[in-house]
């Protein structure tokens, strides 16, 4: 029992560590696509440059703003990070502590749960801003939720398991491979449900100065900060599991793996250096008009492509 | 028939005159026309298919990716300030300084002009008679919280003793601190005499 | 308990222990009226935030329910291809059918168009 705990501690710190040096890859990515140097000054090349960040942060003075209902305003940032950790007892590597047969139904679940923590957020604080950056990231997240349970449903037609860990170990084909199109729509997808640049309008921060977490300052700034790259590092763990099968290396699968979570994590930052933000109604109109006809058809093609292979 | 062809000889005439007056002609005549606007989309099926593959593919937004990662492996644009310093003009606005003639006596001669110049009534001077009857200041305080580096003083002394020199690193932490008076001045003037002169040397002829 | 539930009660444990650690770090704040009152750039918030906001976000949300319930109907179609296939196919196309008919209806009464 003991030791259990203790692997899964181990699993959530090292998940942690690596959003950190997530955000400073960020950082020195986007630096270098706009011509500059990223963080470069604390010690060795700014490397410790995400510890220095979250010192600073949590040494921070803590304010709770008088109107705001404290409690679920203390509460939503730990449930984000719960929420965000909670994903990765799923992660498929080669020597897993669990082996659950509906992984990909819990993946479906924590994420459509993500949404309190933004709902609550924004409700707590009290804020015109919050308010209004909570309401648009909540309109957001939950359009492109119905198109993105639909595409993972089409991939896990044809892959014909719910087992993540079957997946990682067993899938021969690629999803991406065989279906473009769909894979396309799924990276898109996740970008919007992960509330990145193309689709940040929960941030907005020419009309919404930063959107739901205007109020937050220092330990549950951080926690919220720390939920949102951690999702991104899980999505981009999710979309290499579902869509980028490859030929399972017995214990070697996990270097593949690990390199094209890297990849579409990279792709995320990419896409923020490259695309402006898209206005609010395209939005909308992408995830209702586009994407879920769309991804319903691509479940029919689904379905009757693995009846007739 | 015979008024069809009679007027589009008239306005075959009419285009001939036009073009022949164009040289002696006030008004530009308007015998041809551009087309600002984006044409209309082709229905050709080539054109349609591409465009779908076009959009279908996201093209444009891979080839904004490309730019953007060809960024990625450029050198960056960054200086690295406090270890290397940008370039500086010699007509560059710094701190101000009061200098000296070579002989070691001030050059201000409290005229008083830099004082009525400046917009932001930062400067400050007081003068009476020396001992050897030559005309000097007693008090001369810059309030550098409200200079805003217009350089009107510099431009308005006939003796170039209050100048702007090449000097912007000098933030304090007090307010105090930034309210100079004429021994910090004088002081400015002595270390950064050389840069000084160098500047005035350099711009001599626009002065 | 079973050990499934390790990972639920680390993931409900860490987040709390970080924000106590910031808690116990972070500066002391010195209680200031502005500080304290919610950020509106500068100016007094005069009325409560929670306002009677736009209707649309509602519609959505009911819309964005109906089309949850029927993806958690339509979930177990990997699970029961393996079963019998071709009748799996065929309830999936008539259920997507049907859910398309549904998105069309919306889409003609003009409930999708978000700016109009």
């Amino acid at each position: 029992m003991m030791h259990l705990l203790i692997c899964i501690l181990i699993n959530y710190l090292l998940v942690m560590v690596a959003m950190a040096f997530f955000t400073l890859l960020e950082r020195k990515v986007l630096g270098y696509i706009q011509i500059r140097k990223g963080p470069n000054k604390v010690s060795l090349m700014g490397l410790p440059q995400p510890f220095a960040d979250v010192i600073k942060l949590f040494t921070k003075e803590v304010s709770f703003p008088s109107s705001s209902n404290l409690y679920p305003f203390i509460f939503s940032p730990m449930m984000g990070l719960a929420l965000a950790l909670l994903f990765w007892s799923l992660y498929p590597y080669s020597s897993p502590l669990f082996f659950p047969m509906y992984g990909a139904l819990l993946f479906l679940c924590i994420s459509s749960l993500n949404v309190y923590a933004t709902l609550i957020a924004g409700w707590a604080s009290n804020s015109k801003y919050a308010l209004l950056g909570a309401i648009r990231s909540i309109a957001q997240t939950i359009s492109y939720e119905v198109s993105m349970a639909l595409i993972l449903l089409s991939a896990l037609i044809i892959l014909l398991s719910f087992n993540l860990i079957l997946m990682t170990s067993s899938q021969w084909s690629s999803i991406s491979l065989l279906l473009p199109p769909l894979f396309m729509i799924w990276f898109i997808t996740t970008l919007a449900e992960t509330n990145r640049t193309p689709f940040d309008l929960s941030e907005g921060e020419s009309e919404l100065v930063s959107g739901f977490n205007v109020e937050f300052s220092a330990g549950s700034f951080a926690l919220i900060f720390m939920a949102e790259y951690t999702n991104i590092l899980t999505m981009s763990l999710f979309t290499s599991v579902f869509f980028f099968g490859m030929i399972p290396l017995g214990i070697f699968t996990d270097i593949p793996l690990v390199l094209k979570t890297m990849f579409f994590a990279f792709l995320f930052i990419w896409v923020r250096g490259t695309l402006p933000r898209m206005r609010y109604d395209k939005l909308m109109n992408l995830a209702w008009k586009s994407f879920l006809p769309l991804s319903l058809s691509m479940m029919i093609l689904s379905t009757s492509l693995i009846i007739i292979i | 028939m015979a008024a069809l062809r009679l007027y589009s000889v008239g306005k075959a005439a009419h285009t001939v005159l036009n073009h022949a007056a164009r040289p002696v002609a006030i008004a530009a005549s308007r015998t041809f026309w551009k087309q600002v606007s984006p044409p209309d989309p082709s229905y050709e099926w080539r054109d349609m298919t591409d465009k779908a593959a076009n959009t279908i593919f996201i093209l444009e937004i891979c080839k904004g990716l490309g730019i953007t990662l060809s960024m990625l492996f450029k050198e960056p644009a960054t200086l690295n300030y406090p270890f290397e310093k940008g370039p500086l003009s010699p007509r560059f606005r710094g701190e101000h300084c009061l200098r000296r003639y070579p002989s070691g006596e001030e050059r201000c001669i409290a005229c008083k002009l830099c004082e009525a110049i400046c917009p932001a009534q930062a400067i400050t001077i007081e003068a009476e008679p020396r001992a050897d009857g030559s005309r000097r200041t007693t008090r001369y305080d810059i309030d550098m919280t409200k200079c805003i580096f217009c350089g009107f003083c510099q431009e308005a002394c006939p003796v170039d003793a209050i100048v702007e020199g090449p000097n912007f690193e000098y933030s304090t932490e007090t307010h105090e601190e930034l309210l100079y008076n004429k021994e910090k001045l004088l002081d400015n003037g002595d270390r950064w005499e050389p840069e000084i002169a160098a500047n005035l040397q350099a711009d001599y002829l626009y002065r | 308990m079973t050990t499934s539930f390790y990972p639920v009660i680390l993931a409900t444990v860490i987040p709390p222990m970080v924000f106590a650690i910031a808690w116990i770090l972070s500066n002391r704040p010195i209680p200031s009226m502005n500080k304290l009152s919610p950020y509106e750039c500068g100016f007094d918030p005069k009325n409560n935030a929670r306002l009677p906001f736009s209707l649309r976000f509602f519609l959505l949300a009911v819309l964005f329910l109906v089309f949850d319930i029927e993806i958690v109907l339509l979930m177990p179609i990997p699970l029961s291809l393996f079963l019998n296939p071709m009748s799996t196919l065929l309830e999936t196309t008539i259920s997507i059918i049907i859910l398309m008919l549904g998105l069309i209806h919306e889409w003609n009464e003009g409930s999708l168009d978000w700016s109009s």
